[in-house]
């Protein structure tokens, strides 16, 4: 207990210089916290995606078209579960630059396929029924405002209905969620054979295939049975897991995760540099005083572990107060970026890992002054003070 | 006011010699500042470059068409009609072959990057010459063009750099379908480098375009004419298209990579913000390491206004040296490095990083910031230390 008052009375000698190092140590945590929770938010898509889904689309590129006939095909095949298919609706809503992913499907299968996705039995119900019902995510819904029934009129970039124009009317039918606070709830459902019936293009084609197996370990085995399949025909086809789609997906726009973690490294690097180098110049200013300490009798490895445990306080002060101002920054831009960004959680692992790297850094820099606090000579350091 | 100034001079020079005495202390502020400068000018030189990559595509004097709400080529489709009624549009040069227009198709295809090894979306335009024509600054760097009607193809140096099996003479499979690489084109490093380019009567045929288009770009008389052409699109019923200059199309699709810029500049103020704690750090130990020498200059009459100039002097300097480490590094590292991302149409866009001078400046301002503050405060208690109490501590 007497070694935790000397503890404290050292970290608070220099009540700015605590003051500042505290400061640093909160803004390395901070941006990690901040950084790390947006990449996990980028990448929940691959995280969350179903070990037995598999996505079949053209073989030229997802915007090629899949005949109809191709559900049915796929359907009778062996090892696949459950079938649906997707068209891209290209929807905005008023301005082309508010986007609103949507999505034309058929409802039931569409919601066998994708079993995370939770709506009331009852809202469930009225969509089905509706032909010109909207089946809206919630993180749509309150980057929006939009509630249940509400008309909302959706253009299309890339479709014309047969009227003219290029607005669709829908109703807010229902809204789901995800049965995890990850799974993304960015985007909208309409009815495909509406969508079939009043668009000017006509033809019974789908944007891409979702297919669940019936045991993870037969995926290579459908997937390759597909393609084959389809192959040689006007219209090939290439599966792919659900995980390895979304993941090229995010590959696309470039190496997110190798600029994040060098951010995240250099700001560590930084700070560690700052908060050693104070530590290290605050236990110099003592060597009188361990001198001294070490003269009444206190054993090298007390002192040695006093200094230690010091700078790992300093960095778990700093630290979590920075996870926290991280935690609130999250909080509160979670609903300001729901238009753009799937669902941001600082979760437990981030902040296992916070705990973690505190501790690193606390040991990092407590370890040389500490080293250099044990190894002290009683004469020289009086000789030399 | 010379006397000032000459104690000033000398205070600054004893500081700056007594630097390696707390050498360690001064690096890491070096360090921190370098660093903030050099993740800006990073994000800052990747939203630039992006920018540079699209604004100089266009040209003001080509009006590009695309129909109503589709916000992106990729989007927009044109019957052959269509065109037709567009070549009728009052505004268009002409010459010996007829009004100047370029109908274009846009279909995607992959490509394998080489930087990741996955597939990644790219852009097959279909055009003739007279669409070649129409880029400025267009040159075939290998090869030669493609045959009209043949099933050639002719891939933007971009292309040739970041995606394998691009090279001259190499045959590329889409689908069913097998091209051959006869050329390799260049256009002054703008977005069309990222693109493949083949005969669009071929492309309609092995896609099933019919006679359709999807974009139609026409050479005006002059930039101005665009209102004249806006106004015949309007009038005319069957065409659902509105026109723009394509430089201000590509203007507005450049800008889909600012919000690099505005992470990069959150992001290294956040960083500032502790980098100035440490130099403040750096800065107060400064001062207290030379309070005696500090206490004996006012004994013996130096002016507290000199004592707190050496001190602001001090901090400035390694600020700086910090912020010209922090650019050097980012140069060295960014400047010119090539690299893809996803642009306005669902395709990869092919750019370089680019560092102007302009960046730098920003980048030397953030540091200069970090060096006035954190020299601010432990300079005005350099200045305000009563001698007395200067000369207790300092023993």
């Amino acid at each position: 207990m007497k070694d935790f008052y000397l503890i404290y009375k050292n970290l608070t000698r220099k009540k700015m210089r605590l003051f500042l190092t505290t400061f640093a140590i909160f803004i390395a945590f901070l941006i990690f916290g901040a950084i790390m929770t947006l990449r996990s938010a980028l990448n929940s898509g691959i995280e969350m995606s179903a070990d037995n889904r598999l996505v079949v689309m053209h073989k030229i590129s997802f915007t090629n078209p899949l005949p109809y006939a191709y559900v049915n095909k796929v359907k009778a095949m062996d090892g696949v579960k459950d079938v649906t298919h997707a068209n891209w609706f290209g929807g905005y809503f008023q301005e082309p630059t508010n986007q609103v992913v949507t999505m034309a499907v058929d409802p039931e299968s569409y919601l066998s396929v994708y079993p995370e996705l939770v709506v009331e039995p009852e809202q469930l119900e009225n969509w089905t029924k509706d032909q010109s019902g909207i089946l809206i995510g919630e993180r749509i819904a309150k980057a929006n405002n939009w509630q249940i029934g509400d008309r909302i009129p959706l253009s299309s970039n890339i479709f014309s209905q047969k009227t003219g124009g290029q607005t669709w009317d829908f109703t807010v039918d229902g809204i789901f969620k995800g049965n995890d606070a990850k799974v993304d709830t960015g985007y909208a459902l309409i009815h495909y054979k509406y969508f079939n019936e009043t668009q000017a293009w006509g033809g019974d084609s789908i944007g891409w295939l979702i297919l669940t197996t019936t045991d993870p370990a037969l995926n290579e085995q459908v997937s390759k049975a597909i393609d084959e399949n389809f192959a040689n025909s006007n219209s090939e086809t290439k599966t792919s897991t659900e995980q390895a789609f979304n993941k090229a997906f995010i590959d696309q726009i470039g190496n997110i995760g190798l600029i994040i973690f060098g951010v995240v490294f250099m700001a560590f690097f930084t700070i560690l540099i700052v908060v050693g180098n104070t530590m290290v110049l605050a236990i110099r200013e003592r060597t009188n005083e361990i001198a001294v300490l070490k003269t009444l009798g206190f054993e090298s490895s007390r002192i040695f572990k006093m200094v230690l445990v010091e700078s790992c306080l300093l960095a778990f002060l700093g630290g979590l107060f920075g996870i926290g101002g991280a935690y609130l920054i999250v909080q509160g831009a979670a609903k300001e970026m729901a238009r753009f960004l799937p669902n941001l959680i600082l979760d437990e692992a981030i902040f296992g890992q916070a705990l973690i790297y505190m501790l690193v850094l606390g040991l990092i820099t407590g370890i040389a002054p500490a080293i250099s606090a044990l190894r002290l000579n009683i004469v020289t350091a009086f000789s030399r003070g | 006011m010379s006397t000032l100034l000459s104690q000033s001079a000398a205070v600054i020079k004893m500081n700056i010699q007594s630097l390696p005495r707390r050498l360690w202390m001064s690096l890491a502020m070096v360090f921190a500042s370098a660093v903030v400068v050099a993740i800006l000018l990073a994000f800052l030189a990747m939203s630039k470059g992006f920018e540079a990559t699209m604004e100089s595509a266009g040209s003001d004097n080509v009006a590009f068409f695309i129909r109503t709400g589709s916000a992106a080529e990729l989007n927009s489709s044109a019957g052959r009609d269509q065109v037709n009624l567009i070549e009728n549009s009052p505004g268009i040069k002409r010459d010996e072959q007829g009004p100047m227009v370029s109908p274009e198709l846009y279909v995607i295809v992959d490509g394998i990057k080489k930087s990741t090894q996955q597939e990644a979306n790219l852009p097959l335009r279909g055009l003739d010459q007279r669409g070649v024509n129409m880029r400025k600054g267009f040159t075939l760097v290998a090869g030669r063009m493609f045959n009209p009607g043949t099933d050639e193809l002719i891939v933007g140096a971009g292309v040739v750099s970041q995606f394998d099996g691009f090279e001259l003479g190499q045959e590329i499979r889409f689908g069913k379908n097998t091209w051959k690489v006869v050329g390799v084109f260049s256009t002054g490093g703008n977005v069309f480098e990222s693109e493949l380019w083949a005969d669009a009567k071929v492309i309609q045929n092995l896609y099933n375009r019919g006679s359709s288009y999807q974009s139609v770009r026409a050479v005006m008389e002059s930039p101005d004419s665009l209102g004249a052409i806006n106004e015949y699109l309007k009038s005319e019923p069957r065409l659902t298209h509105e026109a723009q200059a394509e430089s201000s199309y590509f203007a507005e699709q450049g800008k889909s990579l600012s919000y690099m810029a505005i992470f990069g500049w959150v992001i290294s103020s956040i960083m500032a913000l502790g980098a100035l704690a440490g130099a403040l750090n750096t800065m107060y130990t400064s001062v207290s390491d030379r309070a005696m020498e500090i206490a004996t200059l006012r004994a013996i009459g130096f002016s507290s206004f000199s004592a707190f100039i050496g001190t602001m002097a001090e901090a400035m300097t390694l600020a700086v040296v910090g912020s010209l480490v922090g650019s050097l590094a980012a140069f060295i590292f960014f400047d010119g490095l090539s690299t893809s991302t996803l642009g306005g149409s669902f395709t990869q866009v092919v750019f370089s990083f680019s560092l102007t001078p302009e960046l730098f400046t920003k980048g030397i301002s953030m540091a200069l910031v970090i060096g006035f503050i954190s020299g601010f405060f432990p300079a005005w208690r350099a200045a305000r230390v009563p001698v007395i109490v200067a000369f207790q501590s300092g023993r």
